[in-house]
């Protein structure tokens, strides 16, 4: 299965998240999970970018709405428009699931 | 062209995932996908007409009648709307209101569906 995840909020219950096993796996940040994209603490990455194999994409307007840019974007984690979402839904991953 | 269904739970005003998922239409509708949008539980608040546009406020109905105008199906969780103290004289021009069977019909059917979740 190619699943696509969706992370709305910066929340630390990544219970669920941990558990999901895909073929492709796809993780898209936005609103207020845009900070798992841009926040270290204590110098290590969100826990979210640590899934093996997962590919990582960030809505570009939810991290300008927040004050941050491109630069500031962990280098794992893509920019992506809303376009580039819609096309990552319709043709790279079958099944959608928000978190 | 394929099928992109919306399933909408988030208020206007608990967080942004309802203009998120007004975006999303449009950008879909954009490429020229067909969209289909389920609003239920606190999401029904976009089944009362003639909201309030302030400035710096979010505000989705104008959004929503374009969308609906170019083609997007909307309808509303129907007992979720009369749970609020939203009637079917409130709502506006193009939105239709179903029990939960519509959104499950069009679950079954879509090509993709994103559940996006409320609060």
């Amino acid at each position: 299965m190619k699943l696509a995840v969706f992370f709305s909020d910066w929340r630390r219950t990544e219970d669920t998240y941990e558990r999901l096993k895909a073929d492709k796996l796809g993780v898209i940040l936005l609103g207020n999970g845009i900070y798992h994209a841009v926040i270290k603490e204590g110098g290590k990455d969100s826990p979210v970018l640590s899934k093996a194999g997962a590919s990582f994409y960030v809505l570009a307007d939810d991290l300008e709405t927040r004050g941050f840019t491109a630069a500031n974007v962990n280098a794992k984690v893509k920019v992506v428009s809303y376009g580039d979402i819609v096309d990552l839904i319709m043709n790279d991953y079958e099944k959608t699931a928000w978190l | 062209m394929a099928e992109l269904t919306l399933g909408v739970f988030p208020s206007l005003v608990g967080s942004m995932s309802l203009d998120f998922s007004f975006k999303l239409a449009e950008a879909a509708m954009a490429k020229g996908h067909k969209v289909n949008m389920w609003l239920s539980g606190n999401a029904v608040m976009m089944a009362k007409k003639g909201q309030k546009a302030f400035k710096d406020y979010s505000h989705i109905e104008k959004r929503m009648k374009e969308l609906i105008a170019k083609g997007m199906e909307t309808t509303v969780c129907e007992a979720c709307a009369e749970a609020r103290g939203y009637h079917k004289e409130d709502v506006p021009e193009g939105v239709k209101r179903a029990s939960m069977d519509w959104y499950l019909a069009k679950t079954v059917k879509t090509d993709r569906l994103l559940h996006i979740g409320g609060e």
